[in-house]
């Protein structure tokens, strides 16, 4: 049995188009890791999360999280993982307060503590003005606070964020930064994946880029940028996707 | 309770609060769609066609529209809301819950079981207020009912988890079960049909079913009671396997 928060070997994804998404992906991530997963569009991030998290069925390879198989003892494994997926999937018919109490309730919370834990997260999300409110009503960001909260109702030791800081302005971003440092700090594994390598940069402990369905380099920012023989992950990332022309080295400052 | 528990009764809920969310729709129209029926069939064609059988013409109507209601609610409210689910992409938050493939089957037959008993229950009330309705075999009318509400209701999920768009759930409900429905004798007693129709009605399943519903209420059947119930309950045990497969399969829910 793994002793990681995630351990994923060997995971291959293929779809009945024919697609491969994944195509033999191996990844481990330490309990307490704040782990940034980078690439771009179409890479493989949101299948890799999707298999994790029983949405998605792999073809083959093994996914542990916290040492329970993700298929044969799927209901452990799930239960230590909260999904903030990159789409707003909630349901227009619910309430803000309903969304989070049922979610709670999909994965065993008694009445009280689910009351308890709604409001301490609404709170937090600054959703408590919009509790009674149906979730159709919400603005963008406010929905995205939502699909945060509820990921975090069950209170999950692994939590997995999908482009969680996506078209969010720039107070919400950085909300959402304080508060991935914190719950982290406390104890909480997190998975990230982003678009924006500053924000990689800043938080994750340890990165891996994905691309065509492979991880294709992984370490630290450090360990990335030295290897690639480049001055930041940005750079590294452009390298590694074959992109080197579009480095901002090489777009020239304003005068 | 146990987590196991507080899940289902979650699951469940959920479908039953959609449902009680828009009841004028969901309970509302039926229900006026049945006393107008009652209305039409009973107090204008009722005064000319008198008795059926020996039994007052509304009175024979009556079970029909009862088990009519209880059929179509419960198949709709699980296709439409399946389907809705599906679309808003919310499904996903049960679908990465710890929750079984029985359990998540169980909990969305069971949302438009009781939107179908509670339009039926009603449909039955308001009958016994306008007309004596006896009930004569209340042995045979509880497992008719249960068993025609499970099988419809299974027959909604499975035809939510084929669906791709609304148009899917509309066509079967339009196209294939209104017309085996009110060609069911709802209406009329098929004895009164002539040749080929009235042959070509012991091939509809749901005659056999309004049959059953009619000998419970009135205690008057134009086929064998004992075959009737097999072959209901067969039926729907074959319904249920199949969905309890889909399910644990992910078929058209887990990509």
């Amino acid at each position: 049995m793994s002793e990681a928060a995630l351990h994923i070997e060997d995971l291959v994804k293929r779809y009945p188009t024919g697609v491969e998404a994944l195509r033999g992906v191996s990844l481990e991530i330490a309990p307490g890791e704040l782990f940034g997963l980078l690439g771009p569009n179409g890479a493989g991030k949101s299948t890799l999360i999707h298999c994790t998290t029983g949405l998605a069925q792999p073809t083959s390879g093994a996914i542990e999280v916290f040492g329970h198989d993700a298929i044969k003892d799927y209901g452990k494994a799930r239960q230590a993982v909260g999904l903030a997926p990159q789409e707003l999937n909630i349901d227009w018919f619910l309430t803000v307060e309903e969304t989070l109490d049922y979610h709670a309730g999909y994965f065993g919370m008694p009445k009280r503590e689910r009351r308890e834990r709604t409001k301490e997260l609404l709170d937090t999300f600054s959703l408590t003005e919009k509790s009674d409110e149906r979730t159709r009503t919400l603005s963008g960001g406010m929905k995205r606070r939502l699909i945060l909260a509820r990921a975090m109702m069950h209170r999950p030791r692994l939590l997995i964020l999908d482009e969680p800081t996506a078209g969010v302005d720039v107070e919400l971003r950085l909300e959402l930064w304080h508060y991935m440092q914190r719950i982290n700090q406390e104890g909480t594994t997190i998975l990230l994946t982003t678009h924006y390598l500053e924000e990689a940069e800043q938080l994750c402990d340890r990165i891996a880029f994905i691309n065509d369905g492979q991880i294709v380099g992984e370490g630290t920012s450090e360990e990335l940028s030295g290897r690639y023989g480049v001055a930041n992950l940005e750079d590294a990332y452009l390298a590694l996707v074959g992109r080197n022309e579009l480095s901002r080295s090489k777009i020239e400052a304003v005068s | 309770m146990s987590a196991a528990q507080i899940r289902f009764a979650t699951l469940w809920r959920r479908e039953v609060n959609r449902f009680m969310k828009i009841k004028k729709q969901t309970l509302g129209a039926p229900l006026l769609e049945t006393f107008l029926y009652i209305s039409v069939f009973g107090a204008a064609l009722g005064t000319r066609i008198k008795q059926l059988h020996g039994i007052d013409y509304v009175v024979f109507v009556i079970p029909g529209l009862i088990m009519m209601s209880f059929s179509i609610n419960a198949f709709s409210n699980n296709s439409s809301s399946i389907l809705q689910q599906k679309f808003q992409g919310a499904i996903q938050d049960q679908l990465s819950s710890p929750a079984s493939p029985l359990e998540l089957l169980l909990a969305f037959t069971f949302g438009g079981f009781m939107r179908g008993l509670i339009v039926a229950g009603l449909t039955f009330i308001v009958a016994s207020l306008l007309v004596d309705l006896p009930v004569d075999h209340i042995l045979v009318l509880i497992p008719s009912l249960f068993l025609v509400g499970f099988f419809f209701s299974q027959l909604g999920v499975l035809t939510g988890v084929r669906a791709e768009q609304f148009d899917d759930v509309a066509f079967v409900q339009t196209f294939v079960l209104t017309p085996l429905i009110f060609l069911g004798g709802v209406f009329y007693s098929a004895t009164l049909l002539p040749q080929p129709f009235e042959t070509l009605t012991h091939f509809n399943p749901i005659y056999y079913m309004i049959n059953l519903i009619r000998y419970g209420f009135v205690g008057f059947s134009e086929v064998s009671i004992a075959l009737s119930l097999l072959a209901l309950t067969a039926a729907t045990a074959a319904l249920f396997a199949i969905n309890l497969r889909l399910f644990a399969k992910g078929y058209r829910l887990r990509a």
